[in-house]
């Protein structure tokens, strides 16, 4: 009886860790929490909204009337570049207003999306191309 | 002699037959001009502009029509049409640099009001309800769109040539352009807001019939929900790339309607029309820039339009879209405007003269030149009008 049952241990067990082996064989190994991931969109539109304590910006863009708020969140690591003046520099963050036109590269799986380079262009009120 | 004779009869006909003017495009013609191969983008984009769209192959969820000539349809596919629909935006004066929310993270500008079988069925709701706290509701009628790709084609120097926002010829008009979100100068819209063709028609198939394309390839929000799940079956994008070509080929090649011939009455309107101040805005001719193609490039076109924003007026108010608030539209192009039945952005004017005596803001010296006139000039300037 006791032989018996020694016998049919490994009949369970061995599937059984076949299976766990497998699980974590396929699993894919979790990304540590800091690794950057590619940039995978890109964003030209004015800032609507601006949290400097969080660090995120929410920009109006969009085609034609579909317009739509994305929701961008500025690692400390990262340079704005301001664009607007003659010659390129680096701003903080506070330095942004409500209206600036920014372009943006950023990854991520869900809003706010995290920025990878940010550049202002200039201000909504005045153009970016052209001015009145 | 008989062959003399037929020889000369032949030859007197191809010489009258060399000598006659091409014949003017009608409404829903192409743009003369045109090479083989853009005609037959013309043929092929008038078809998808006049698809049907179903459920199945992408209608909706939410949608002000079931494809582009549903509303563009009088007298022809590109028309105008009799459908008015709801835009909706909160103006922030006190915001500088965000004055006007276009409530573009709830569901706007544009608000339909339709919705399909499954997305009634799925929230119970009849068309796309507004956010809380918005108090103004815009009506927008559906303007023909002929002539829209010469407009395309005139450059951004033309448009900030006609700017004067600060008035400093002082005769009160001022005119400024609108900008789109990333800053570009605006054209199309009611408001000027959209700054190229292509935009506005890539853009109105997500926005008007819930068809999403590689321009657009997401469908909007219920009020800034997401779509129940089940409620959009078509895969994206409902509307592949060559199709999206086509149909703005459509469009961007329908010719401007040319304005009948002038009798001698509408030739004083005209020149009425020209001394109350109207062209002071509905610039009678702009003229295009280099392009690619041909047909559009180097063109003058009957606009009458400066495309610049102007206040026309508190009667007229409703939203802020861009840059321009509340009283602020852009001059309507008056071409093809006799094919219009009603007048204004609301079409709240039945007759053109309603639409003058509606003007103010800055119209309002025109407006008040025009009441003054005596009658048969106000009839000449009418009869002018109804030749564009």
């Amino acid at each position: 009886m006791r032989r018996i049952a020694l016998l049919f241990v490994p009949l369970f067990t061995v599937p059984l860790a076949a299976a766990i082996a497998q699980q974590h064989t396929a699993a894919p190994p979790a990304p540590p929490a800091a690794a950057p991931a590619v940039p995978h969109d890109s964003v030209r539109g004015a800032i609507r909204s601006i949290d400097v304590r969080s660090r995120t910006v929410e920009v109006t863009a969009g085609v034609g009337y579909a317009l739509r708020v994305v929701a961008l969140q500025i690692p400390a690591s990262v340079s704005i570049t301001n664009r607007h003046g003659s010659q390129p520099d680096v701003i903080a963050l506070g330095q942004l207003k409500l209206g600036d036109v920014v372009r943006a590269q950023f990854g991520g799986k869900a809003a706010p999306f995290v920025v990878y380079t940010i550049e202002r262009l200039g201000r909504m009120t005045t153009g970016v191309d052209s001015t009145p | 002699m008989t062959r003399h004779t037929l020889i000369i009869a032949l030859a007197l006909a191809a010489a009258a037959a060399c000598k006659r003017p091409p014949p003017k495009p009608q409404p829903g013609d192409p743009l003369p001009g045109l090479t083989a191969a853009q005609r037959a983008q013309f043929d092929s984009g008038r078809a998808v502009f006049e698809s049907t769209f179903t459920a199945p192959t992408g209608l909706g969820p939410l949608f002000n029509a079931s494809g582009c000539a549903e509303c563009h349809e009088s007298p022809v596919a590109g028309g105008v049409g009799d459908e008015v629909e709801r835009h909706a935006a909160v103006f922030h004066p006190d915001r500088p640099g965000f004055v006007c929310d276009q409530l573009a993270a709830v569901g706007g500008p544009v608000f339909q009001d339709s919705v399909t079988a499954a997305l009634h069925a799925a929230l119970g709701i009849d068309r796309e309800a507004l956010p809380p706290g918005v108090t103004t509701v815009a009506a927008r009628t559906t303007p023909d769109i002929f002539g829209f790709g010469l407009l395309d084609a005139v450059p951004d120097s033309v448009i900030l040539s006609y700017a004067d926002p600060d008035d400093k010829n002082g005769d009160g008009i001022m005119g400024r352009p609108n900008r789109f979100v990333d800053g570009r100068i605006g054209r199309f819209g009611r408001k000027a807001f959209v700054p190229t063709l292509r935009e506005f028609n890539d853009g109105a198939f997500q926005v008007e019939v819930g068809i999403t394309n590689p321009s657009v390839p997401e469908e909007g929000t219920v009020t800034g929900r997401p779509l129940p799940p089940g409620t959009d079956p078509a895969p994206d994008p409902e509307l592949n790339a060559h199709s999206l070509q086509l149909a703005d080929a459509f469009v961007r090649f329908l010719a401007p309607p040319p304005p009948l011939k002038q009798s001698r009455e509408a030739t004083h309107g005209r020149d009425v029309f020209m001394q109350v101040g109207c062209a002071g805005c509905h610039v009678p001719v702009l003229r295009t820039g280099d392009n690619a193609i041909a047909a559009l490039s180097h063109q003058e076109v009957a606009a009458y339009t400066d495309l610049l924003l102007h206040d026309m007026g508190e009667g007229l108010a409703d939203i802020c879209f861009g840059l321009a608030t509340p009283s602020e539209f852009r001059t309507e192009p008056l071409m093809g405007l006799r094919l219009s039945t009603h007048f204004l952005h609301d079409g709240r004017a039945a007759t053109p003269e309603q639409a003058i005596d509606l003007h103010g803001g800055e119209a309002t010296r025109s407006r008040d030149l025009f009441r003054s006139l005596p009658a048969a000039d106000r009839a000449a300037l009418l009869l002018f009008l109804k030749t564009l």
